[in-house]
């Protein structure tokens, strides 16, 4: 019995959003390819579940980088293009912030008019007047840096055109976020609050994350607004591995890869916890270098040195905390008014929240999402679905084991439940009908990542992605190799996970290119 | 454009490739591989349990009950009580599965020198209980099996449920009550159980030894007699007054049993005005007779039809009967396929569908919605109406 073909010209360790982006794109250009999902489910995280009959996202929910039909941005042209479809929801606002210890309570919405003004900087002025120029201008740098970041992603270019033609972009690219929002604007500190409020999105406090970044965040999501799939982020997974399959893609699950299988520096195949022993020149590989260099590549003699040095200086970026809620009251009976709320119980410092997550618990900076105000035919009649997360470093939980591993769970969702009941003034806990709490442990569960990892690697001023693009050639550690999920080039998120299976695409068919040259 | 000044502002991009650089240079060249996260995460849901047999009781005149403990270096995971086990079996050359509730407390199989964890299983009629009547039958001390463990989420959550739990049993059904019974009377779950425990006869009862044994102010067990009006306590079904006789101003009912056990209860429970969130059901298993589902077409005359079962590029063609569910078909024709809960809720047996017609009863529809877009189905509640074509995993 033969359940594989001999040979594949890549196989994709991994069927989640970026292990399918790159699957596809790679069969649209005819190779042959094979991916090896472990779960029974495609997508990784961005998936749904079911209790007693009600099906629940499972994550924190909201695609960015695709903007309307009619003013596409670069994830709706590229799953297009790959002939996705997707029945895409908008979300109605950008985000509701509530400090109360800053006075701040403020809805913005996302918008860009053709004069370069923005709909969030009228909401904000009406707050605090006298910022709606500077606030204009701060969201006009972020889109020139995200318009050549994204030229970047697409071509390379000599420093002096660089110069030329991407100012913005090369000027701020050795600042953080908040040394360019001290120094090159005049703004009061509660607006350079609200305008933080996405720092969770990367995980990274704002005086380490790259305005690179930054940027990139505030321009897509204030320009493009987000999304979420009617059918739950389950429908965007299976519609892309209904695409995958089409394409010829042979797509497998249940199939946990145990091994890499390096010869001379060069992969040439992967094996199985079944066994099978699969033979592809080149693989693209969800599980992280740390996960991979230190107990898959076989032989271990074929990991070098420099590649575990690597893995050992990368610093982990956040992983999740969710309590999933299904509640038997309307949102607004439960004084639930918005999609996205992040919320702080202490005065706004992502340092401070940042700091905060290196430990169980107690934490302050949450984001409440509910789902009825993007999807209301996803929710029944006279119920709300809402999930409360905080993201935490893997660190804090050092000192969870096994046997206090329920206690843990039940102990952080009530702290979580009872903050965002306090700032409502309901008890949600009198109307919890279904309750699912997701951990670190739940991610490794389902989707093997290093330490329940989500984000990848952080994205800090240490671990720019202006230098990991840089360097991203003398990365390559072992050929034929790429990695192909968050901690990739472009990091964290649903649409930036796409965009790193392309990527990842991209090197093995240039790589594959130089090889039939070299022949 | 300016930020600090144009050469601090121009040279940033090679401060940062080179802070980054600076950065892996300073990482270990040593293989500090460790991921403590996976390791609690596999410690909790270990892929597959090895287990033996230690001990063989009979607990009712009907009912036997199996100690386990786990072997070959295994180790058993923590549970919850209420949650079940799933057991690999093959029987006659079928490869099957079945779930059982586990009936032991969560304590006991993580401490202690010889963890454990036990099933209760009862001799079923013979048309009824394949598997059970089977186990009851054939398993002894020293028997190895393999088991996949914890799973479902019939279990009491004290960040949703109210601490006085109310459990109408029958048959069977009675066994995760025990498990939480024993949890209690332990220390380590704080809630209040009354078991009100319905048979036709004390013939019937299982366990009932051993529950009397561990009454307290917390743990109350009721047996309810429905087929002995000499019966001295509490006679007839699971009736409204009754249940209501035994609940608090707020009670969370947790119900398991046969099937038309839950649709009397249930109807009792709404006659109640309890509130959808007061109410946790056990899964129940397919129904024997699909075709007396809602919805099952009309004079549909039981038929075998041929299956096609895609794994990668292997193509094999086997019989289905109309009669049986998908995972039945592979399982007859002794091909590996997963599934757990066997009632169409857990997914585990989740299927493309790429050809054919079929039944899928609404009752116990676990699917998520864009499955259903996409084909997928959950095999273990899927009945063939015409020759199909299905992709499973390779197992």
């Amino acid at each position: 019995m033969a359940f594989y073909k001999d040979n594949y010209d890549v196989i994709v360790i991994g069927g989640a959003l970026a292990g399918m982006s790159c699957a596809m794109r790679l069969a649209s250009e005819g190779k042959s390819v094979l991916v090896l999902e472990r779960h029974n489910l495609p997508g990784g995280v961005a998936t749904s579940f079911v209790r007693s009959g009600i099906e629940m996202e499972a994550t924190l929910h909201e695609m960015m980088s695709l903007g309307p039909v009619e003013d596409p941005l670069y994830i709706r042209k590229y799953l297009d293009e790959m002939k996705v479809a997707i029945d895409w929801l908008r979300v109605p606002e950008a985000y509701e912030l509530y400090s109360p210890e800053d006075n701040i309570d403020i809805e913005l919405h996302a918008g860009r008019r053709s004069d370069g003004t923005w709909v969030c900087a009228d909401e904000i002025e009406a707050q605090y007047p006298g910022t709606r120029a500077e606030v204009n201008r701060l969201l006009e740098l972020c889109l020139s840096v995200y318009n050549s970041t994204l030229f970047l992603n697409e071509h390379s270019l000599s420093k002096l055109q660089m110069l030329l033609k991407h100012e913005a972009l090369v000027k701020t690219a050795g600042y953080s976020a908040k040394e360019v929002l001290d120094t090159a604007f005049v703004l009061p500190e509660p607006v350079k609050k609200i305008l933080s409020a996405y720092w969770i999105y990367v995980g990274q406090p704002l005086s380490t994350l790259p305005f690179t970044i930054y940027s990139f965040l505030m321009a897509d999501y204030m320009m493009g607004g987000s999304y979420v799939a009617r059918g739950f982020s389950h429908e965007m997974a299976m519609a892309m591995q209904n695409r995958c399959e089409e394409l010829g893609v042979q797509f497998e699950y249940c199939q946990n890869v145990e091994k890499i299988l390096v010869k001379d520096g060069h992969v040439y195949g992967v094996r199985t916890s079944r066994g099978d022993e699969i033979h592809a020149r080149y693989v693209a590989s969800a599980p992280y270098p740390n996960t991979v260099y230190g107990k898959m590549i076989e032989p271990q003699s074929e990991v070098p040195a420099q590649a575990r040095k690597y893995a050992n200086a990368m610093p982990m970026s956040v992983t999740n905390f969710s309590v999933v809620l299904l509640l038997d009251k309307k949102p607004e009976d439960l004084n639930i008014r918005s999609y996205s709320v992040f919320s702080s119980e202490v005065p706004f410092d992502t340092d401070v929240f940042w700091a905060q997550g290196k430990k169980l618990g107690n934490w302050s900076y949450l984001t409440t999402i509910c789902l009825n105000y993007a999807n209301p035919d996803a929710v029944p009649e006279g119920m709300t679905s809402l999930s409360i997360t905080n993201l935490p470093l893997p660190e804090a939980f050092a000192e969870v084991n096994a046997d206090n591993y329920y206690e843990m769970k039940r102990t952080i969702a009530k702290q979580m439940i009872d903050t965002v009941s306090k700032r409502l003034g309901v008890n949600l806990l009198d109307h919890v009908q279904e309750i699912e709490v997701e951990s670190p442990m739940t991610i490794a569960r389902y989707t093997g990542m290093y330490q329940g990892g989500i984000y990848g690697y952080q994205h800090s001023m240490v671990n720019s992605v202006v230098g990991r693009l840089e360097d991203v050639e003398r990365e390559q550690y072992i050929k034929g190799l790429v990695g192909c999920a968050s901690h990739q080039l472009v990091g964290d998120g649903m649409a930036c996970n796409i965009n790193n299976g392309k990527i990842a695409s991209k090197m093995i068919l240039e790589e594959m290119k130089k090889e039939a040259a070299a022949k | 454009m300016k930020v600090k000044g144009f050469l601090k502002d121009v040279t940033g991009a090679s401060r940062v490739t080179n802070a980054r650089r600076k950065l892996i240079e300073s990482g270990s060249p040593e293989n500090n591989y460790r991921d403590h996260i996976r390791e609690v995460a596999d410690e909790l849901h270990p892929k597959a349990t090895r287990i033996v047999v230690t001990k063989v009781e009979d607990v009712s005149p009907t009912a036997r009950r199996f100690t386990f403990e786990a072997t070959d270096g295994d180790k058993l995971p923590p549970f919850q009580a209420g949650q079940y086990a799933s057991l690999d079996l093959e029987i006659n050359g079928t490869l099957t599965t079945r779930p059982y509730s586990i009936s032991s407390a969560p304590f006991e199989a993580r401490t202690g020198e010889h963890p454990f964890f036990q099933l209760t299983i009862r001799n079923g009629r013979p048309e009824t209980g394949f598997a059970a009547n089977w186990l009851y039958a054939n398993l002894k001390e020293g028997d190895k099996l393999t088991a996949h463990l914890p799973f479902g989420e019939f279990h009491f959550e004290p960040l949703r449920d109210s601490k006085h739990v109310v459990a109408p049993a029958g048959g069977s059904g009675i066994t995760p009550f025990y498990a939480m019974a024993k949890e209690i009377e332990h220390g380590t779950l704080d809630m209040d159980l009354t078991i009100l425990y319905g048979s036709v006869s004390t013939k019937d009862i299982i366990l009932e030894q051993q529950l009397k044994a561990i009454q307290s102010d917390r743990v109350k067990f009721v047996n309810v007699i429905s087929g002995d009006e000499e019966y001295d306590g509490e006679k007839g079904f699971l009736s409204r007054d009754l249940i209501k006789k035994y609940s608090a101003e707020d009670t969370t009912y947790f119900v398991c049993g046969p099937l038309p056990m839950y649709h009397f209860v249930k109807g009792e429970l709404e006659a109640l005005h309890v509130p959808a969130r007061r109410i946790r059901m056990e899964v129940f298993g397919a129904p024997r007779d699909v075709t007396a589902a809602e919805g099952y077409p009309k004079d549909f005359e039981p038929k075998k039809f041929k299956l096609t079962v895609l794994r990668g590029i292997q193509k094999d063609v086997i019989e289905a009967d109309s009669r049986e569910p998908l995972t039945v078909a592979l399982e007859r024709a002794g091909i590996k396929n997963n599934s757990r809960c066997r009632s169409g809720a857990c997914g585990f047996c989740r299927t493309k569908l790429v050809s054919g017609d079929v039944f899928v009863p609404a009752e116990g529809d676990g699917r998520r919605r864009a499955d259903k877009q996409f084909g997928y189905v959950h095999a273990c509640s899927t009945w063939p109406l015409s020759d199909c074509t299905i992709r499973i995993p390779i197992l």
